[in-house]
């Protein structure tokens, strides 16, 4: 392509929040910002006072083995208070682009989820990038997927309703993980919730062109992430899709899928074809594009109008999925 | 990257924050945003619910801080509020003074949503006068009268009253007070030809021009309101309007009385107007209510406040005169009457004869 047109406009209430909430977020974000971020305020991670909602969760952690030769890996385990039989398990990897972020991060969202749907929350903490490049992250969060699935009855989870879950590059992540599973004759998943989920290290779709510079994480701040994760091979020909599962030619025999994201976001294109692709290969995709949102609205501006309808919609589906 | 605990949330006082409001209005107002989401912002910002209210318009809106809607009971008048515009008052559900931010959040979100105000009803569509008058016209085939009312937007099960004024072209008045034709000048200045009709009746001392959120300075205009029905039964509702427009009065001290009848309310007065009109030969009793008139500015109203009140107590705050003067008048006015206007029966034949007067006033159109 030559040329791309103006970006579509953000929705009006997210561009005022945006205006309140950018200043503390610039879209581009350069690898001389990884450290910064990663010891910043804006990493207002929940404590366990928040995570237990009042006894609403127990919460536990569980030290486990890590990939061959690697060290072990914490999960942590968020489990409905009372629960009486046997729940949905989700199976939880954080974003923050490959390069920040811990297993608590972006939780309450899920525990929305639960508080709805009941569901025992299991976040895996896995190595993160430049430290840790490709595979150690995704091997992590895979080893913690395993254990999961083996130990599911000690933890209370339905070995049928076991679904993965994340958003940014937690959403890349855990489309890799459903594809590993299915690769690996691994754990069977029930279904794979993909939040604007971070999948084409190529970086040049037009939706990563039209937002140079705007919103949050454009394509500057994904060429950090994807470059921090790849290194050189970033956008070359040899790029597993296990790191980035839009690189996978076969996109058939997964499980559902969800996958949403924002109209005015660099993720948007890569989402909208990966979708695309899940139906070519016969399978199932329930696909969101919300307009005018930025990556993340959804979390940044809870309140709006177009956050709310894209919170129910993730609950709506979670209830048909799951039977609950 | 979404994971940043970056959260658009209720502002702290600090030096930053007023600037912040600002900017959020101010985009909202650049992307043309509607009322629930300034009232939404007011919320985030400010922490508390807020609310818009505007009687005239019908709106009423409520927003939590967490974004979502809520109805509630009448608002609290020791919350923070600001006006927005003539009658639409935005409200932080705290008890005031507001602090900086509040204050901030009031006069920025009341900006925006005046902004709104003004841009709505510049963009309400005019309704096409023919077609109002096609709807009420009895003459017109029934299936060409729901065509016109469907342009109107109105579906044939819609209950609709027909509105006749005095020299201007009728109006309908739709559910949730909706009226549907007949420009008229708000309190701005601006001509809107849909928006809620004002029921009250313009009395000297009672409800005022201003009280109707009109401009006190613009007449009052005469209004018959015909009983609701189906588009289909508009015709019959007009023809009961007109009857109920011939018993309005223009509200002031030569004409008092109400200016907004609705035929519904007439019961058996609305028999007399087949039997009176400006050339009928007025009955003494009219005569004898010309006679008061003539001999004080104020002698007329004084008699139709106590016509239309329960007690002279209620009729001297109506005229908002004190006691005692209502009774002077009274001992002044009522002797060129003839009656006992004390008595039950007096007041009926009072009633009548007010009545009567201004059916002879008021020909039939």
């Amino acid at each position: 392509m030559t040329t791309v047109s103006p970006p579509p406009p953000f929705d009006p209430e997210l561009a005022a929040a945006l205006s309140v909430v950018g200043e503390s977020l610039p879209p581009s974000l350069t690898a001389d910002m990884i450290q910064p971020m990663r010891s910043g305020s804006l990493l207002a991670d929940p404590t366990d006072e928040d995570l237990a909602r009042g006894g609403a969760f127990t919460v536990a952690r569980r030290t486990v083995p890590g990939p061959a030769g690697a060290p072990e890996i914490e999960l942590l385990i968020l489990t409905p208070a009372g629960a009486r039989t046997t729940l949905p398990g989700i199976y939880h990897t954080h974003g923050g682009g490959m390069i920040v972020g811990n297993n608590r991060s972006g939780v309450d969202v899920l525990q929305d989820w639960a508080t709805e749907v009941p569901a025992v929350i299991v976040s895996v903490e896995y190595r993160l990038a430049p430290e840790h490049p490709h595979p150690a992250p995704v091997e992590d969060c895979y080893a913690g997927l395993v254990w999961t699935a083996e130990h599911a009855a000690e933890l209370g989870i339905d070995p049928h309703h076991l679904i993965v879950a994340g958003a940014s590059a937690g959403g890349g992540l855990a489309a890799a993980l459903a594809l590993l599973a299915r690769d690996r004759g691994g754990p069977a998943l029930a279904g794979q919730m993909l939040l604007c989920p971070m999948i084409d290290d190529r970086n040049d779709t037009p939706s990563a062109v039209q937002m140079a510079g705007l919103g949050v994480w454009d394509r500057t701040s994904n060429d950090t992430g994807w470059t921090a994760l790849l290194g050189a091979a970033r956008g070359g020909p040899d790029v597993s899709p296990y790191a980035a599962p839009a690189r996978a030619t076969d996109l058939s025999g997964l499980p559902p899928a969800f996958i949403d994201v924002g109209s005015a976001e660099t993720f948007r294109d890569e989402d909208v074809t990966y979708a695309s692709r899940i139906w070519q290969a016969g399978g199932q995709a329930e696909l969101h594009v919300w307009p005018g949102g930025f990556h993340g609205f959804d979390m940044m501006v809870p309140q709006a109008a177009v956050s709310q309808e894209a919170r129910a919609a993730r609950v709506r589906w979670l209830r048909r999925l799951l039977g609950a | 990257m979404k994971d940043l605990a970056v959260r658009l949330a209720a502002l702290d006082p600090d030096a930053g924050a007023a600037l912040r409001v600002i900017a959020y209005f101010d985009r909202l107002a650049e992307g043309r945003a509607g009322l629930q989401t300034i009232v939404r912002g007011a919320a985030v910002l400010a922490g508390c619910p807020a609310r818009l209210t505007d009687d005239a318009r019908r709106i009423q809106l409520r927003v939590q801080p967490d974004g979502t809607d809520a109805t509630a009971g009448p608002p609290d008048p020791s919350w923070m509020s600001v006006g927005v515009a003539d009658q639409a008052v935005l409200w932080l559900e705290r008890p005031g003074p507001p602090g900086p931010v509040d204050a901030m959040v009031l006069e920025r979100a009341a900006g925006a949503a005046r902004a709104v105000l003004e841009r709505t009803r510049r963009q309400i569509p005019p309704a096409d006068p023919a077609s109002v008058e096609l709807t009420l016209d009895a003459a017109a085939p029934e299936h060409l009268r729901l065509t016109a009312a469907a342009r109107l937007g109105l579906k044939p099960s819609d209950q609709v009253r027909a509105i006749a004024y005095a020299g201007a072209p009728p109006a309908l008045l739709a559910a949730g007070n909706r009226r549907i034709g007949h420009p008229v000048e708000t309190d701005t200045g601006r001509m809107t030809s849909v928006g809620p009709l004002q029921h009250a009746a313009g009395r000297p001392g009672g409800t005022t021009a201003a009280d109707n959120g009109l401009d006190a300075t613009i007449t009052v205009q005469r209004a018959g309101i015909g009983p609701a029905g189906p588009v289909a039964d508009l015709p019959t509702s007009y023809t009961a309007a007109r009857i109920a427009l011939r018993f309005t009065a223009t509200g002031t001290e030569a004409d008092p009385g109400p200016t907004v009848v609705h035929a519904d309310r007439l019961g058996g007065l609305a028999l007399l107007a087949a039997t009176v009109g400006p050339g009928t030969e007025p009955i003494p009793d009219v005569r004898a209510l010309d006679r008061v008139a003539a001999c004080a500015p104020w002698a007329l109203a004084t008699l139709d406040a106590v016509a239309e009140t329960l007690s002279l107590r209620a009729a001297a705050t109506q005229l908002r005169v004190h006691h005692s003067t209502l009774q002077e008048r009274l001992t002044h006015a009522a002797p060129l009457l003839g009656w006992d206007i004390r008595e039950p029966q007096g007041r009926l034949r009072l009633q009548v004869a007010l009545a009567l007067r201004r059916l002879h006033r008021n020909g039939p159109a």
